[in-house]
């Protein structure tokens, strides 16, 4: 049977990286989470990774395969080419065990953009659900589709050095909100996106859009958020405070 | 274990060198900044060099004759590198400020080789005339 070298960058007891390869079936259908499922299996039990849904649903297989995040468990180990796959954990996290990685950092930042609807009015109750039309729901469903899997955080170059930038999917997950119209906590998500961590920080390199899964295209929304910021500076001088 | 990795989470300036599976955007922001370095530093040099004039006519030439010396000027090679960056940068920051204001986002990639094209030719034409004006001198 032909066999595939899967190359993984694993933490020893000090916590330092080390590369231990693995040799395991190769075929056409298996995906990277697979390979690394028969290596724990078969070969080594103490190996490490995060995974669950197996279906690019719960965001948490992401690694870095072949110098590029991507998530494990949709990646197909045939459309990486070769006979030796390299496996790292993503860039950017400090990493808990081989391949699993801490993501406290990340989810603090998307939870400060408050990423649920906001209304002047929430202690009203009401009587059916706030109605959209179509042009509306489309506005914000593709940003709405994140999976919170940061891989756009470890492609973001900027992430890379300096790690207070709130960064492409709590950015991204901002103009979700803004560009919702039944959200009226545009005032408090600009006023974020507008500080020394927002979006001024955004090269618009466009790694994040790149390694998405999802299609979510964060380095887009971050230039729409920047186009809506102004408007709203620009307003703020003719209104009444 | 957590807190001993955190010494490696930040690539600094040499992450921007690792294209390997990156995309045009992530060349053309390199290079941006990589081009946006050497102006601000061409920018002290050339300070350096004219400062030279508080101090004398005699101290600026003698500055620039010692550098400009001999049959062949070497320093133009680094003139026409200079405009080459110049070209570079202020093309991708043209097709940046764009898109910033929303104009060609989804575009953005077709207009980095576009404005880059557009920028190259003009470095041609640039070129042409200044050795043109230096034949004539
Ligand atoms: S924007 Fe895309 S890459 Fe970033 S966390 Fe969401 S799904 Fe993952
Ligand atoms: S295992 Fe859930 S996204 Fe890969």
């Amino acid at each position: 049977m032909e066999e595939l070298v899967v190359e993984v960058t694993r933490t020893d007891e000090k916590g330092n990286p080390k590369l231990q390869s693995f040799n395991v079936p190769k075929d056409k259908v298996s995906t990277v989470l697979e390979a690394l499922l028969y290596i724990k299996e078969n070969i080594d039990p103490s190996l490490s990774f995060r995974y669950s849904c197996r279906m690019e649903i719960c965001g948490s297989c992401g690694m870095e395969i072949d110098g590029k995040p991507h998530m494990a468990c949709s990646t197909t180990t045939e459309s990486l080419k070769g006979d030796k796959i390299k496996v790292a954990p993503l860039k950017h996290y400090n990493v808990i065990r081989d391949l699993a990685v801490d993501i406290d950092g990340f989810f603090d930042k998307y939870k400060a953009v408050k990423p649920y609807i906001i209304r002047d009015d929430e202690n009203v109750k009401y009587e059916s659900e706030l109605l959209q039309t179509p042009a509306q729901f489309d506005e914000f469903i593709d940003y709405s589709l994140c999976i919170k899997c940061g891989l756009c955080m470890a492609a973001c170059p900027i992430e890379g050095s300096d790690s207070d930038y709130l960064g492409p999917a709590p950015l991204a997950a901002i103009w979700r909100y803004v560009a919702d119209n039944r959200d009226q906590g545009a005032k408090y998500r600009l006023e974020i996106a507008s500080g020394p961590e927002g979006t001024s920080r955004c090269h618009f390199v466009g790694e994040c859009t790149e390694v998405c899964p999802k299609g979510v295209d964060p380095s887009y929304a971050i230039q729409k958020l920047r186009g809506s910021m102004v408007k709203y500076e620009f307003q703020s001088l003719f209104r009444r405070h | 274990m957590v807190e001993e990795n955190v010494k490696n989470l930040r690539e600094g300036p040499m992450g921007w060198v690792k294209f390997y599976r990156k995309g045009i955007g992530y060349f053309a922001f390199a290079m941006h900044r990589f081009s946006g370095l050497v102006i601000v530093f061409y920018l002290y040099l050339h300070l350096f060099v004219l400062s030279h004039l508080l101090v004398g006519k005699a101290s600026y030439n003698s500055l620039v004759t010692s550098v400009t010396y001999g049959p062949f000027d070497s320093f133009l090679v680094l003139d026409v590198l200079l405009a080459l960056v110049i070209f570079y940068h202020g093309a991708n920051g043209t097709r940046l400020a764009l898109n910033e204001l929303g104009i060609g986002l989804h575009k953005n990639k077709v207009m980095f080789y576009v404005f880059e094209v557009i920028a190259m030719i003009l470095l041609g034409i640039f070129l042409y005339y200044a050795y043109m004006f230096l034949g004539a001198s």
